[in-house]
């Protein structure tokens, strides 16, 4: 691929894919700011006057909007903490030679191919009801009352089952960095007087490192638009307490039937996410380098 | 300082047995060489010694302290492994220093330490690099320096230079054996490469599916191979072997020649062939000879002056004084 023809042919090649992609991503990004500078409300049919940056005062300043960014940040730091903890344990548990390690590590998988609306189901119904669920009985046969999961504490109820969603991923990527460290790294620590912690401290966590930013990457992405989980389970509430910017920008834009004020509140989600990604990749991004 | 022994020492995965009982005594200052074919356990009982692998039975010694169930740390035996193993996110500095601070080691000490052993392995300008900075054999004198500086009883080399090209195998080869009459410490070094070990060691350990099939100096196996498979094994390019008539003649059940025990001649000899290929060194020539009647083919060398070509017919003499022959079990007569 270095002549000048085969360059050019190169290009030509992969252009279709990459106007394809382009299109894809702008004409959305394009509509979405276009409309989020217009008064347009599906409930009031008629012309849809230019309104500059009113939605955008009025989403801002909305008493959900501060409620949703905490929300949304204390939803993806809670459940990249219990993740990659998590994550690290199991993967150290599942690296260890054991009986039946293939049915297991299959187990250990099996949540994350659950859709995010059934296992949020199966969590409010079976774990978390507070009359027939399985910490009811738990909490009863202890001779304690049932706690309320959803209304009490619903973010970090929702942080829990995400979390559960997310584990899997998080042990995946773990365990195959923790395997792909050289055996003889680990042995040479060993002779040189290193005891299990201090081999996990100094040899494990530092290789394990890039997994950890390829993980908190990939999930930080994903965690920002949580939204299926919040439906099924809290409606956001009580209050805003469990509201995120993604379910926020719902309830402004389908709720309302208002797409200014929703179209608004996805350019201030990408704006955020893009304010947060930046953030990621000064921490962490070094990581990836070398 | 660094005497080691090994009584009885048996070593099982499952129900495989790769080291059969096992006597070794290796004394203090001594260098010390494991070699045979891949798989023949010399690793293994390295990892052994080393107490990364338990021993199914028996009992290994280190200065006449019971050690057999000391975890590797506490044996005061440092290694340096095949992948020289460094820490990747470290810097040398810290590569070298790793061993000291998992000991404790006061810091102007550690640094005292770092300092000599860069000097003395030509590291001084590297240590603030990461291992993936270096070349491979700066790589492997990290490796060594971060043995060094733990002042090891012994010193344990698992194949250390099989990842280097020829040029630099040769030149790590002459720094360790300087390393080894500098520091006088014990060294155990494990190869299947019988050049390094005939240069290095002052004790060779032939081994074979675990066994071991001979202890002695480099020259003791080469004068006196104890059996067929010592012969063929020390000594490059390896001994012929005849069997057949030709041997019953010197009352044996084979003989062994090595190559650079025929003299070659055009016109006349004992034994006449056919050149199938020659292997011109400048030095040595080697000629790798056909359709003896003696054996399939028979390695000859001679000085490099003398030219034969493929299908050239060739006259070959054993020097009679260095016949080797054995009987029928392998064993030398």
């Amino acid at each position: 691929m270095s002549t000048k023809a085969s360059r050019a042919a190169a290009r030509l090649m992969i252009s279709p894919s990459v106007i394809l992609l382009l299109g894809w991503m702008l004409i959305p990004l394009g509509l979405t700011l276009y409309f989020s500078f217009l008064r347009y409300n599906l409930l009031m049919p008629g012309d849809n006057p230019f309104v500059g940056l009113e939605n955008y005062s009025y989403f801002l300043t909305d008493p959900g909007f501060t409620a949703a960014i905490w929300n949304t940040l204390a939803l993806v730091l809670g459940v990249l903490v219990i993740t990659i903890g998590g994550g690290i344990v199991l993967a150290l548990l599942l690296d260890q030679p054991m009986w039946g390690q293939g049915i297991v590590r299959i187990l250990v998988i099996a949540p994350f191919f659950v859709m995010p609306t059934v296992s949020a189901l199966v969590w409010k119904n079976m774990f978390l009801n507070p009359v027939n669920g399985l910490f009811a009985h738990l909490f009863k046969a202890l001779g304690l009352q049932p706690y309320d999961f959803l209304a009490q504490a619903p973010l970090l109820s929702i942080i829990g089952i995400v979390s559960w969603q997310w584990l899997p991923f998080a042990t995946l990527i773990l365990l195959t960095a923790l395997q792909s460290l050289d055996s003889e790294q680990l042995e040479a620590a060993e002779m040189d007087g290193a005891k299990p912690l201090s081999r996990f401290w100094h040899i494990m966590l530092p290789h394990l490192a890039r997994a950890i930013t390829v993980v908190v990457l990939i999930q930080t992405i994903f965690l920002l638009s949580v939204f299926a989980e919040i439906l099924v389970t809290t409606n956001g509430g009580p209050g805003y307490a469990s509201t995120n910017l993604t379910y926020l920008i719902y309830v402004q834009s389908l709720l309302q039937y208002d797409v200014g004020m929703g179209s608004a509140g996805g350019v201030v989600a990408i704006i955020l996410a893009n304010i947060v990604a930046i953030f990621l990749m000064r921490m962490i991004g070094k990581n990836l380098e070398a | 300082m660094g005497k080691i022994t090994l009584s009885q020492v048996t070593k099982s995965f499952g129900d495989v047995q790769v080291i059969p009982p096992l006597d070794l005594e290796i004394n203090d200052g001594e260098f010390v060489v494991f070699v045979g074919p891949s798989g023949c356990g010399k690793s293994t009982l390295l990892r052994l010694i080393a107490g990364l692998e338990d021993v199914t039975s028996g009992r290994i010694e280190i200065d006449g302290a019971e050690a057999t169930e000391l975890p590797p740390a506490k044996r005061r035996l440092a290694m340096v492994f095949q992948s020289y193993a460094l820490y990747p996110h470290m810097s040398v500095r810290k590569n070298i220093a790793f061993p000291m601070k998992m000991a404790n080691v006061p810091e102007d000490e550690q640094a005292r330490r770092i300092e000599s052993a860069a000097k003395a392995l030509n590291l001084t300008d590297y240590l603030d690099r990461k291992p993936g900075q270096l070349s491979g054999g700066q790589r492997q004198r990290v490796a060594i320096g971060r043995a060094i500086v733990r002042e090891p009883a012994a010193f344990l080399f698992d194949e250390p230079l099989s990842n280097l090209d020829a040029a630099l195998r040769v030149g790590m080869r002459l720094e360790i054996s300087e390393l080894h009459e500098r520091l006088a410490t014990t060294m155990i070094y494990v190869t299947h490469d019988q050049v390094e070990a005939m240069t290095m060691a002052d004790k060779i350990v032939v081994l074979r599916a675990g066994h071991i099939e001979q202890v002695g100096s480099p020259l003791d196996l080469y004068r006196a191979p104890r059996n067929l498979f010592v012969a063929g094994f020390i000594g490059s390019p390896k001994m012929n072997f005849i069997e057949g008539q030709t041997a019953a003649a010197h009352g044996a059940h084979t003989i062994g020649i090595r190559p650079e025990h025929i003299e070659v001649s055009a016109t006349e000899g004992l034994w006449q062939g056919r050149v199938a290929v020659s292997e011109h060194l400048g030095s040595d020539s080697f000629f790798h000879v056909h359709d003896t009647g003696l054996a399939d083919v028979i390695t000859v060398r001679a000085s490099g002056e003398i030219g034969f070509r493929h299908g050239d017919t060739i006259f070959m003499t054993p020097r009679e004084d260095q016949l080797h022959r054995f009987g029928a079990d392998g064993l030398r007569l």
